[in-house]
């Protein structure tokens, strides 16, 4: 059987592995922790060098898994500065439903039937209407709004999420229901706050999942921020987001949507801390046993998808990581047609025969070549009968199957870059200049990533690089991503408002107000609010967006419509030394 | 929520293109509309997909057009991408990627002729007629096209262009050009002497609403595209006809727009005017978009929208039914209309292309033929001082044609500045510069 991002094999429950010197003086210590599926990875990193890691299984109580793992590091632990968690925890209760019925309140006014919105236990439609510049045209009906939230409470509800359309224009009504009966419930999560993108069913669903998980969530911290302390830790804790960002504990309990799906964002992090050039344009591939996943990073930056992450059949405005996933990995079968086509996956019967599985996988084609040490008399076994029916000789056979298996990644990854490159572009600027997307490498991770290295940079025409401890690449990523936030700013001079719906931030944009002004307010906001938005510094922020329209009425200009967005820019935390 | 018919979006706002920064051709123009879509959620419709606009090429534009006196110096990036966000719409649905497309581009191009001296009505190219003659070059399968146009305006350069190409049919509905730029598109334009009864002009009174468009959509055009039997139908989806439209007097609404296309069912729309764009535009191209891919529209509803304020007077009403019973009859006995054969077809006329202050006079000579279209020669003279001759040979062009139309550029006669031949069935377009 092949986990993700285990090529170390070793034996659960081993004692770590000492690697990288220690140096004199006070060293920083950064201990991160990936608590998967299957296997809680630990890694601990002293003066930019890893010390120590180690692998658990994760059990039923989660809390347990993180201090086993961390007990298993031997580190330092009162020089820890900096505690990183990445956890299944949000995603799980999301795809097995396991929160408290959670309700919505939504006003969205004409447009797309709100009844095809609709989402988790109790869902209550009221009046209201907010224009595309966040004009009320139909106002909020109080004694509506409070027989929605009676309707709520009688279905169960403890948490509820209040939505309006173009919140991130105006929160008006948002902030108003909930004023009216948000005492009514035990968590309470606006729409605008999570997010400035405008995407009204997106904001439904992602203010829905905030609300449901904040309960789970929030147990959560409570009882893995005791447990560290009592293991002697005096440091922050952070948690890694799907955008591979890191964010504190309390942003962490007033956002916990952020963290669902950290997985990808934990190895593509993971990949970038191990690439061999920290700007790479690099395609980052995590073949494990049953799938294999696929990211990008462009200028040392992951590159995310456009709108949101989809979890649960939901989407969201949840930032994460551009990854697709197919189901061909080293666990998947082979099968061969009556053609003589060979095929690997998607399916997968459990373990190789290898390793005493009912089905011939690739992982039993590199023991027969010889490329990994394993029962060969199964593998041969479960592959002879297929090698025949494809009427080639045995070796031949297991290379080409190695071979379709890695043409299979290739040709995704082509698609997929291609689908980058696509990407509609709004100016003549872009449409003439486009922005390709050209990766220079590969770097591989993921269970046979070191036996594949050859047949990926063939197929590929690229140098495939596999780091060492790539075994560790998904707790590295979570100890060493920066902490990163994102907050947007409208500004519509002829209305006279500024609005950073993220911050709750209303301000007069005076009509002398310029895109200038705007951009620094924005870098200003960011700044100020870093500790609320679950930074731990805001060094790196930077605009990563910014339009100035002209708004013309009458053939007279009026005001100006302005829109910035403002980043901490993610990536690796600059102490981290490297392998090197 | 999946849409019934899979509907692919072109968005090109040209964020950095405008006329002037307050011409109603401006930057700001979809911008609302982005806003509004995007909030929907339209995008994560499944089955609505969202595609990259292209590019089109200089021959593609020679197709269509003589620009004068070259195509770079006519045109901007901007038009080139707008034509190009036509083509690929085109592509995606003759390809099976799509059931249907929508181009939300900017410029628009409908007031574009086929010489083009200047810019007329924001128009520097015909967007439509570049994608109609990229589709019948890639696509020779499409033989019958239809071209709706329901922009406030007549769209006389569309009209102009398919004058004489009865493969071609083009309806126009517009506000009466008795009261609107470009003051043409009356019944009476009913096409060329080879085309006769193929192009198809509804006037209709200022004020019109919904109530008379949809008169005139299911009374006229669906009757006569049931006859007439396209391959591809196009929507010239100008939005200028709306109730908050600053420049026209209609009182259409984004239900109206909808529930046209509902009716009309088009392959691809293509926007074209609607300077309303604020109140107008994102309501309407929602509409048109929920519309094109077989969803429910009917929650979509401007701000300020009051069915009191545009209902339509019961005068207009009875007017626009007489009209549209007239047109119809004109269809049905198209056969009359056409002219007594002679060799020769002239026409005089003078060109005005107010974007740009400039003046053309045109005289136009058809070479009458029974075994073709006929080859065309304008000879036009601007204002600007370029004098130029246009000599155009169509799609499945005879051989005397061809000879006619090569003793033409061979011997131009006058003080042209430039000759130019367009000839579709080679896919050649050249010039001589004398
Ligand atoms: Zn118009
Ligand atoms: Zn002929």
């Amino acid at each position: 059987m092949i986990a993700k991002s285990d090529t170390m094999r070793r034996p659960f429950g081993c004692p770590p592995i000492p690697c990288g010197p220690r140096r004199g003086g006070e060293p920083s210590v950064i201990l991160g922790i990936d608590v998967g599926g299957t296997h809680t990875d630990a890694v601990c990193i002293e003066d930019g060098r890893i010390r120590s890691y180690a692998k658990t299984l994760t059990g039923d109580d989660l809390v347990a898994s993180v201090v086993d793992a961390i007990e298993r590091l031997d580190a330092a632990c009162p020089k820890v500065k900096r505690v990183v968690l990445s956890t299944t925890l949000s995603t799980n209760v999301i795809v097995e439903g396991k929160h408290p019925p959670t309700g919505v309140v939504c006003s969205a006014g004409p447009g797309i039937d709100p009844g095809t919105f609709s989402v988790g236990t109790c869902f209550r439609h009221v009046a209201g209407a907010m224009d595309h510049r966040g004009r009320e045209y139909i106002p909020i009906d109080p004694a509506e709004v409070m027989d929605a939230a009676s309707t709520l409470e009688r279905a169960g509800c403890q948490g509820v999420a209040i939505v309006s359309k173009f919140s991130v224009r105006n929160p008006a009504h948002e902030d108003a229901i909930a004023s009216l009966v948000g005492s009514r419930f035990r968590h309470v999560c606006l729409g605008h706050t999570l997010s400035g993108a405008l995407n009204f069913p997106r904001r439904i669903n992602t203010t829905y999942l905030n609300a449901a998980v904040m309960p789970v969530q929030e147990r959560f911290i409570s009882a893995v921020a005791s447990a560290v302390e009592r293991l002697g830790i005096q440091a922050p804790l952070y948690f890694l987001k799907a955008d591979g960002g890191t964010y504190t504990q309390d942003a962490a309990r007033r956002f916990p949507v952020e963290t669902i799906l950290s997985g990808p964002a934990a190895s593509v992090m993971g990949a970038l801390a191990l690439a061999p050039s920290r700007d790479a344009s690099v395609l980052v591939i995590d073949i494990g046993g049953t799938t294999t996943d696929i990211g990008v990073l462009v200028g040392g930056l992951p590159l995310l998808d456009t709108w949101g992450v989809a979890i649960g059949g939901l989407k969201t405005l949840v930032r994460g990581l551009k990854v697709i996933s197919i189901g061909v990995g080293g666990d998947s079968c082979i099968s061969v047609e009556d053609d003589g086509t060979i095929a690997v996956g998607p399916r997968r019967d459990g373990m190789p025969a290898c390793m005493g599985g009912p089905s011939a996988t690739p992982m039993d084609a590199l023991v027969i070549l010889g490329e990994y040490a394993g029962d060969t008399a199964r593998a041969l076994d479960a592959v002879r009968a297929l090698a025949l029916k494809a009427g080639m000789d045995i070796e031949p056979f297991c290379r080409k199957v190695i071979g379709v298996m890695v043409d299979a990644v290739h040709g995704a990854a082509k698609a997929f870059m291609e689908e980058i490159n696509a990407h509609p572009v709004y100016t003549i600027y872009e449409m003439l200049h486009p922005h390709v997307v050209k990766p220079e490498g590969v770097v591989l991770v993921g269970g046979p990533a070191a036996l594949l290295a050859e047949y990926v940079s063939r197929s590929f025409g690229l140098p495939c690089h596999v780091p060492e401890h790539a075994g560790v690449a998904n707790a590295l990523g979570a100890a060493l991503s920066r902490t990163t936030a994102q907050i947007t700013l409208h500004a519509d001079t002829e209305l006279g408002v500024l609005f950073c719906p993220e911050l709750g931030f209303k301000a007069a944009a005076p009509r002398s107000m310029t895109l200038e002004d705007l951009r620094h307010e924005g870098l200003r906001l960011l700044r100020e609010n870093a500790s609320y938005l679950g930074l731990e510094d805001s060094a790196e922020a930077q605009v990563i967006q910014q339009q100035a329209f002209t708004m013309v009425r009458g053939f007279s200009t009026v005001g100006a419509n302005m829109r910035v967005r403002v980043q901490n820019t993610p990536g690796i935390i600059d102490s981290w030394g490297g392998l090197g | 929520m999946k849409a019934k018919r899979r509907t692919g979006l072109i968005f090109f706002p040209a964020y950095d293109w405008e006329i002037s920064p307050t011409h109603p051709e401006r930057k700001e123009r979809l911008l609302y509309t982005q806003d509004q879509v995007l909030e929907e959620g339209v995008l994560d419709i499944e089955g609505v997909y969202e595609f990259k606009a292209g590019v089109a090429s200089e021959q593609d534009i020679s197709r269509v057009h003589f620009c004068v006196p070259d195509v770079p110096s006519r045109i901007t990036a901007s038009h080139n991408i707008s034509a190009g966000g036509c083509i690929e719409a085109a592509r995606l649905v003759l390809d099976g990627v799509v059931d249907n497309a929508f181009a939300l581009v900017r410029p628009p191009g409908h007031h574009a002729m086929r010489v083009v001296q200047g810019a007329r009505g924001f128009c520097n190219i015909n967007i439509e007629a570049v994608m109609l003659e990229w589709v019948r070059t890639h696509y020779p399968g499409v033989k019958k096209i239809a071209v709706v146009d329901t922009d406030c305006h007549h769209g006389d350069g569309t009209q102009d262009i398919y004058w004489h190409d009865p493969d071609v049919l083009y309806i126009s509905i517009h506000q009466d050009g008795r009261t609107l730029y470009p003051g043409s598109g009356f019944p009476s334009e009913f096409g060329g002497p080879k085309a006769a009864g193929y192009t198809i002009n509804i006037p209709l009174p200022p004020l019109t609403g919904d109530e008379g468009i949809l008169w005139a959509v299911e009374h006229v055009v669906l009757p006569v595209l049931e006859d007439f039997g396209p391959d591809l139908v196009i929507n010239s989806a100008g939005q200028d006809n709306h109730f908050t439209d600053p420049i026209t007097n209609m009182s259409f609404s984004a239900l109206g727009y909808a529930r046209l296309n509902e009716l009309l069912k088009p392959h691809v729309c293509v926007l074209e005017g609607g300077y309303s764009i604020e109140g107008a535009l994102p309501y309407v191209n929602t509409g048109i978009i929920l519309a094109l891919a077989g969803l429910d529209y009917s929650y979509v509803r401007e701000p300020d929208y009051d069915p009191e304020r545009v209902r339509q007077d019961p005068r207009v009403t009875e007017y626009i039914q007489r009209l549209c019973e007239q047109i119809y009859d004109m269809w049905r006995n198209r056969s009359a209309l056409a002219p007594e054969p002679r060799p020769f077809y002239e026409r005089s006329r003078s060109i005005f292309y107010d974007t740009d202050s400039i003046t053309e006079r045109q005289h136009e000579t058809l070479a009458y033929c029974t075994a073709c279209n006929g080859a065309l020669r304008i000879d036009s003279r601007a204002s600007t001082g370029y004098r130029i001759l246009a000599v155009h040979l169509p799609r499945g062009a005879c051989s005397a044609c061809r000879s006619q139309a090569r003793e033409w550029f061979d011997h131009p006669g006058g003080p042209y500045y430039a000759v130019y031949l367009q000839d579709l069935d080679a896919d050649e377009f050249t010039v001589k510069i004398m």
